[in-house]
């Protein structure tokens, strides 16, 4: 079986441990519980009638005060950035995120999820739609949260 | 084995550190009993590596690495498996055999997880603030021990035409000279406004101005504009409190602003006017003419005060006048000019007339008042009266307290 390493990268709060919940248990809990260090969740999924194994990475966010060891990043095949619709710094800050991970991993794919889209309003939805690689994600409201992780899981085996 | 396993059985009785043994093919060699509960299914000798410690997929470089160099050593820090927290390091033993050490870590990481939580949520809680605090209509600035404004918000940004608030620290901006000129610090100014509210005018808009202490270092100012609401009360006021005859105030309305004025710790002159020999007007011209002398009069102070001085009818023939001057002798000069201004115009029924002006000083006193101020002005007005008319007469204060700088 294949496996692959993937993280989740982003700032502290922006909901990387809901989406992992989400996709891997289908579970959701609206109480902000912080992740220190990292812990590894595996999900295996069918990939052309292949079985493959995902090894999800949940990463501690990043703080103003402290940035996410670079350590953990070594091996990844893919990251899903993730950043709070209704923290624009927490998207500005995707950016940076990606640099870090590309410069460890340079054949590296990932997605950008822009997380708790439920509370966005529906023309600021519209405007957001149709973003290369972005995916509007609400892990509370169960929104492209597994066609996200399937959409970079595809570009990882395919390659 | 036996010296590596006697080194580990010595670690492990600390209870902290458990091991697993590999070998160059990345297969389980043996392991110490502990590292069960770390692990989802029981390791078995010949089991791939992988299958039990995952964290290791994409560092199989690092792995067979280990085995070549004798100094070699590689940690995954703070790793949460099976709801414990621990450090996983890979050092080598020798060409064969690598040992993966896992430390337990779990108290000590969830003390941090504490922090780190409380941490993050006073962070939040401070971008909520924040966003809340550049919702408000009002202008707000924090400012720090060394007098500087040390944090304001998007309104006060806007309308100071700054784009952050590194703009307004390099500006060094200073709001205490629009309270008052002898306000020298925000400090001054906290303790200027002390608990209460003032009035600020910067350009054509009206502020409500408060401070409060936060802590012992920070003060926290904040402008609630009024201008709207400031304009109408003015025409309101002006509509009630404007005597009929002359245009001007009342004495009822000059009382409340002038000790509002008292509260405000600003210098300024107090003035009794009254038209000398007025009472030969009425009696030579009749009262018709004589109420509009009074218009004329009050008409004609009106004009050459500023829209920041005070004019009254106190009564009859005497008027009163508030002239905002930083220091005595300008006043003076000010009232000697009114006094001339009045001497050389020529009135529309009777032609000349003359008015004689009684002035009271307001400086810094903790023993002056309003009342005394009316007082000193009525008595200077009457030896300006005695002493031949037509002229201005200073009374000056007798009485001073122990803060007195008159």
């Amino acid at each position: 079986m294949i496996r692959k390493k993937i993280l989740l990268i982003g700032d502290f709060n922006v909901g990387k441990t809901s989406l992992i919940r989400r996709y891997v248990d289908n579970t959701f809990d609206d109480r902000y519980l912080t992740t220190i260090g990292v812990k590894i969740s595996k999900k295996k999924i069918l990939l052309n009638d292949e079985e493959c194994e995902l090894l999800i990475w949940d990463l501690e966010g990043a703080t103003p005060q402290k940035s996410i060891p670079k350590t953990y990043y070594g091996g990844a095949s893919g990251a899903i950035l993730v950043g709070d619709v209704s923290r624009f710094e927490t998207i500005k800050n995707l950016d940076e995120h990606m640099e870090v991970f590309k410069q460890i991993n340079p054949n590296g794919s990932y997605v950008i999820a822009y997380n708790k889209s439920d509370l966005l309003k529906l023309d600021q939805i519209k405007s957001l739609q149709n973003i290369e690689n972005v995916f509007l994600t609400s892990a509370k409201n169960d929104i492209n949260v597994e066609k996200m992780f399937i959409a970079l899981a595809k570009e990882i085996f395919n390659d | 084995m036996t010296n590596i396993q006697i080194i580990l059985n010595t670690i492990l009785s600390k209870n902290i550190f458990e091991y697993l043994l590999i070998d160059r093919d990345l297969k389980v060699v043996n392991t110490s009993v502990g590292v069960l509960k770390y692990m989802e299914n029981v390791p078995y000798e010949g089991d791939d590596v992988l299958m039990h410690m995952p964290e290791f997929l994409g560092f199989e470089e690092k792995l067979k690495e280990v085995f070549e160099k004798k100094d070699f050593t590689y940690t995954f820090k703070t790793i949460q498996k099976n709801g414990y927290y621990m450090n996983i390091s890979l050092d080598h033993y020798n060409h064969d055999i690598a040992l993966v050490l896992l430390q337990n870590i779990t108290k000590m990481t969830q003390a941090q997880q504490q922090l780190l939580q409380y941490s993050n949520e006073t962070t939040l809680l401070y971008h909520a603030l924040q966003k809340i605090i550049d919702a408000q209509n009002s202008l707000l600035f924090v400012t720090n021990s060394d007098d500087r404004i040390e944090f304001a918000n998007q309104t006060f940004l806007h309308y100071f035409h700054a784009e952050n608030l590194d703009e307004i620290k390099a500006k060094a901006l200073k709001l205490y000279p629009y309270v008052n000129k002898n306000i020298k610090s925000y400090n001054e100014l906290h303790k200027h406004i002390r608990g209460s509210e003032i009035n600020l005018n910067i350009g054509n808009d009206t502020f409500i101005m408060q401070s409060t202490a936060i802590e012992e270092t920070h003060r926290l100012f904040t402008l609630s504009r009024v201008t709207d609401i400031y304009e109408k009360k003015k025409s309101l006021e002006a509509e009630v409190e404007v005597d009929a005859l002359t245009s001007v105030y009342r004495k009822k309305y000059f009382d409340l602003r002038l000790e509002q004025l008292l509260k405000e710790e600003n210098n300024f002159a107090l003035i009794v006017v009254d038209i000398d020999d007025f009472k030969a007007v009425n009696d030579n011209y009749g009262h018709t003419v004589g109420d509009d002398v009074l218009k004329e009069f009050a008409f004609l102070l009106k004009k050459n005060i500023r829209q920041d001085d005070l004019i009254a009818r106190w009564g009859g023939e005497e008027f009163l006048l508030v002239l905002k001057m930083d220091d005595l002798q300008r006043a003076m000069d000010r009232t000697e000019t009114l006094r001339k201004m009045l001497d050389e115009h020529t009135f529309k029924h009777i032609g000349h007339l003359t008015a004689s002006f009684g002035l009271a000083w307001r400086g810094q006193c903790d023993c002056d008042d309003a009342n005394s101020l009316l007082q000193r002005a009525d008595k200077a007005l009457y030896k300006a009266k005695n002493n031949g008319k037509n002229r201005v007469i200073l009374k000056k204060l007798e009485k001073r307290g122990e803060n007195c700088i008159v």
